[in-house]
């Protein structure tokens, strides 16, 4: 097995195909690193301008260094939370003035591997069955005594070292390059995180060179294998993860954004209106926010239901398995920012009855400052990234098993 | 003989397996797209009209005109495009606590991302062994070995290739028309078709362009493996990478200053150093109009002053030039304090403008990002219609105004102690926000670059091409 193994390495690193692979892998990861590395100071230093003072009620969190990884709903935690009678104003960084961030994905570590690894551990698998047997050299290698099973292993875990080791070269010559700067620490629970990451990551393309492999036993010539590939490959990372997003949105029903704001604004100002007539003014900011906290329960119960069955569709691709446990495990996924916002509401109402006070008596106040506590990798891993995990690793036994199977069978010929 | 080439690259290209599955699944996705996004813009349409019945209830029972600007602000109506192109999506929109992070996670899928990316990467599938394949197979000699010239094989090549891809694009999008007129409650107007034939127009212009660059790339290629190869890392380059990196690229070049910081200051600026301002003005004038009647007495109840007014002469004149020094202070303050303001929100703007346009220039390196702003913008979906609404917003606030003026001077005559801004009126009479769409010929003048670009990028290719071409080593 190990000769089929060293054989499938030797033969990639003179192919033109692992050349391409790895000019390409290089240049994304190093200039995704770049990008993002220089984002991430941008966004630091932005934070230093706006850290509240103890008089201002406002929570806002640093922007997390891992989400030099995988940026996420880091943009969107990252906003400031004032604390006012009149309920929680937001404002939003840097990158809401410009439309054109919306139009196209954040080029994070994440979707590089999400895109293009597995679109490369596609390619390193499309060939290897049915190219052998198009130059007849498949048929030259059963004919000695290794079985079809270890020819197929050795093919496995030769390509497989082929493109992770590589990989994982530049990915840590990247991380060294981030960690240059002294202003950024990762904490050791980070550091695991990011190891976690990394597996994941693995288990990922693992997943792609499998499927690779099997659609190669599959197809008689290297040609179809490719085209085929590539339709599953677009179905899988762009179509399932999309289209379950919009079909979760016609089973639950979800009001919009626009028309909560409107909702909330109609509240306060009505509630003031009201205080001026009868100048009760404590009792009408309390209305307010506790008409504004059954809006914001309302919505976040309607919106968890949309996000479990739209995680639950998307599941279907694997991809959309990678993107949680990725996104998750590096605290800027969707279960995070729920956590976040939880923090903020019972933040705003532990020094609410301060807040109206301060109005009403005209005094400034201090306001302890507000503390966020990512969640435990324990959490992480109970609230779905354990599922995610282990549902990798099935489809990865799911694909190797189909191509083994398909492969006993396979006319060497 | 050109004519035959056409013929014979279109049936070589039907009767193949990856034609039949680039079929299927162009139907299969487009028609699943439609049918989902034309529900979804259904629901939105009921959302909105429900979202106006509540905003008249509240105007009914609490309009006040000191805090109704937040509740009659201007909204977007669904647009009925929605069912086709999602364009920048108002939802995304992150300066609402509510906000809704799914399509942050993943973008949602339409009309232009079936074209930008599914049919670029067709197109490569279908012509990446235009050249070298027919070497491989030795057609291409043979097919040489006539009287045709290389420039009428290329020609040749080029249209029947993109015919056959505009097959099965022009019959899912028919069904998919299909689909979405068969709603009654979608109705489109004639400029939503012309926008539609535009669309089409530049997707055509578009999936020639990487059939050409596909054709480009086999020439430089002895096999079709390696040409593959090739044109996936140029196809990655384009189409997932340049569009993700450039505005990041922008913001570095050209800096916009921190958001949050200048919202904060603004506030500040128009909310506690506004009203110290304020009442410092009013204290003076009204020290000048207590100057010339000391008699007056501001501090009365409003029982008081309104029997002060009806019975005193004096007094009423008084009290007349009171209220009016106090409006003039506090409009003397609002009228610096919002200088200073558009100082600040000028300087945004400028800058924001210029990380846009930066960011727009970078990105149509990617025949992608051109698409995509064309038929985002021809469609109203895009980033000139943020801009056209905004126009019809700053109108409408204008029309306001003076409604506000005439309803607030008419308020005032019927009871001169009232406070204008504070009390419930009646708004049933005021105007109400209309959106209509921005000429079609505007939005088409406004598209102009981008089409332009597909067109250079067309023209680069297919040369690039003949100039390989007709380097080729055939045999």
């Amino acid at each position: 097995m190990w000769t089929i193994a060293r054989k499938e390495i030797a033969s990639n690193l003179l192919s033109y195909k692992f050349f391409i692979v790895i000019v390409l892998t290089v240049i994304l990861i190093f200039t995704s690193f770049f990008i993002m590395y220089r984002d991430f100071n941008e966004r630091l230093a932005d934070y230093d301008i706006i850290k509240p003072t103890s008089e201002e009620a406002i929570a806002v969190l640093a922007p997390n260094p891992l989400s030099m990884f995988s940026k996420g709903l880091d943009e969107a935690m990252g906003r400031s939370f004032e604390s006012t009678v009149i309920g929680i104003t937001v404002r939003a960084g840097q990158k809401s003035g410009n439309e054109v961030f919306s139009f196209f994905p954040t080029p994070d570590f994440m979707y590089i591997v999400k895109v293009v690894l597995s679109l490369v551990a596609l390619l390193f698998g499309f060939d290897q069955i049915c190219q052998e047997k198009e130059r007849g050299t498949l048929g030259l290698m059963l004919s000695n005594s290794a079985s079809r099973a270890t020819v197929l292993v050795g093919k496995w875990v030769g390509n497989f070292l082929s493109l992770s080791i590589p990989f994982l070269l530049v990915v840590l010559l990247g991380f060294a390059f981030v960690n240059l700067n002294r202003d950024i620490h990762f904490s050791a629970n980070q550091l695991v995180r990011l190891a976690l990451i990394l597996c994941v990551t693995l288990f990922y393309i693992a997943l792609f060179l499998s499927l690779g492999i099997l659609i190669s036993t599959l197809t008689r010539k290297a040609a179809m294998s490719v085209v085929a590939l590539l339709f599953i490959w677009v179905l899988m990372v762009f179509v399932i993860p999309n289209l379950g997003n919009l079909l979760a949105r016609q089973l639950v029903d979800v009001p919009s954004v626009a028309g909560l704001s409107e909702k909330r604004n109609q509240i306060w100002t009505r509630e003031v209106l009201l205080g001026l007539q009868d100048r009760n003014w404590v009792d009408h900011y309390s209305k307010i926010n506790r008409e504004h906290g059954l809006l914001e329960e309302d919505y976040r119960n309607k919106f968890n239901r949309l996000v479990r069955l739209s995680k639950n569709i998307n599941r279907i691709s694997p991809v959309s398995s990678f993107v949680y446990a990725v996104t998750d495990l590096a605290g800027t996924g969707i279960g995070e920012e729920e956590n976040l916002k939880k923090a903020v509401i019972s933040y705003n109402n532990s020094i609410f009855p301060e807040i109206s006070a301060a109005v009403v008596d005209r005094e400034p106040r201090q306001y302890p400052a507000f503390q966020y506590r990512y969640r435990e990798l324990s959490e992480v891993f109970a609230r779905g990234t354990l599922f995610d995990m282990a549902w990798l690793i099935f489809f990865n036994i799911l694909f190797f098993a189909l191509s083994y199977m398909a492969f006993v069978r396979y006319d060497v010929r | 003989m050109l004519k035959n080439i056409i013929r014979k690259e279109i049936l070589n290209n039907i009767f193949s397996s990856r034609f039949l599955v680039t079929f299927l699944l162009l139907v299969i996705i487009v028609l699943a797209t439609s049918v989902i996004l034309t529900n979804d813009y259904v629901r939105k349409q009921d959302e909105f009209s429900m979202r106006q019945t509540e905003r008249e209830n509240y105007l009914r029972d609490y309009a006040h005109f000191n805090r109704i600007g937040g509740v009659i602000n201007p909204a977007q109506p669904p647009l009925a495009f929605y069912s086709l192109i999602r364009g920048i999506s108002l939802e995304v929109n992150i300066e609402e606590f509510d906000n809704d992070p799914l399509p942050v996670m993943f973008p949602l899928i339409d009309l232009t991302f079936i074209v930008t990316i599914l049919l670029s990467l067709i197109a490569l599938l279908f012509s990446y062994d235009a050249i070298c394949g027919e070497k491989e197979e030795g057609t291409l000699k043979l097919m040489l070995s006539n009287n045709v010239s290389r420039a009428k094989v290329l020609l040749g090549k080029t249209i029947g290739g993109t015919l056959t891809l505009l097959i099965p694009f022009t019959f899912s999008l028919g069904l998919s028309l299909i689909v979405i007129l068969l709603n009654p409650r979608i109705s489109w107007k004639g400029s939503d078709w012309g926008a539609l034939g535009l669309i089409f127009l530049a997707a055509a212009f578009y999936v020639t362009l990487f059939y050409c660059l596909g054709i480009l790339i086999s020439s430089r290629h002895k096999t079709g493996s390696s040409s593959i190869m090739t044109s996936l890392f140029i196809w990655v380059l384009f189409i997932l990478v340049i569009p993700s990196l450039t505005p990041y690229v922008a913001s570095f070049f050209a800096k916009t200053p921190s958001k949050i910081k200048i919202e904060r200051e603004i506030s500040r600026l128009t909310d506690v150093e506004r009203d110290a301002l304020g009442n410092k003005l009013m204290k003076e004038r009204q020290q000048e109009v207590l100057k010339k009647y000391p008699n007056y007495g501001s501090m009365l109840s409003r029982e008081e002053r309104q029997r002060m007014i009806a019975n005193d002469p004096e007094f009423k004149k008084a009290d007349e030039e009171m209220t009016k020094a106090e409006n003039e202070a506090w409009n003397e303050a609002n009228r610096i304090q919002n200088a200073k303001v558009k100082v600040i929100r000028d300087d945004q703007d400028r800058k924001v403008e210029r990380q846009m346009k930066l960011s727009i220039y970078l990105s149509m390196m990617s025949p992608l990002s051109s698409f995509t702003y064309l038929a985002t913008d021809l469609s109203a979906t895009g980033m000139r219609n943020l801009e056209h609404f905004k126009r019809l917003d700053d109108r409408y606030w204008e029309m306001f105004g003076d409604y506000a003026k005439k309803k607030m001077a008419s308020l005032h005559e019927l009871d001169p102690t009232i406070n204008v801004y504070n009390s419930p009126v009646d708004v049933s009479d005021m105007p109400r926000f209309q959106y209509s769409d921005e000429r079609l010929l505007d939005r088409f003048n406004g598209v102009l670059p981008f089409l332009t670009a597909l067109i250079i990028f067309n023209i680069l290719f297919f040369s690039a091409a003949y100039f390989s071409f007709i380097r080729y080593d055939v045999r």
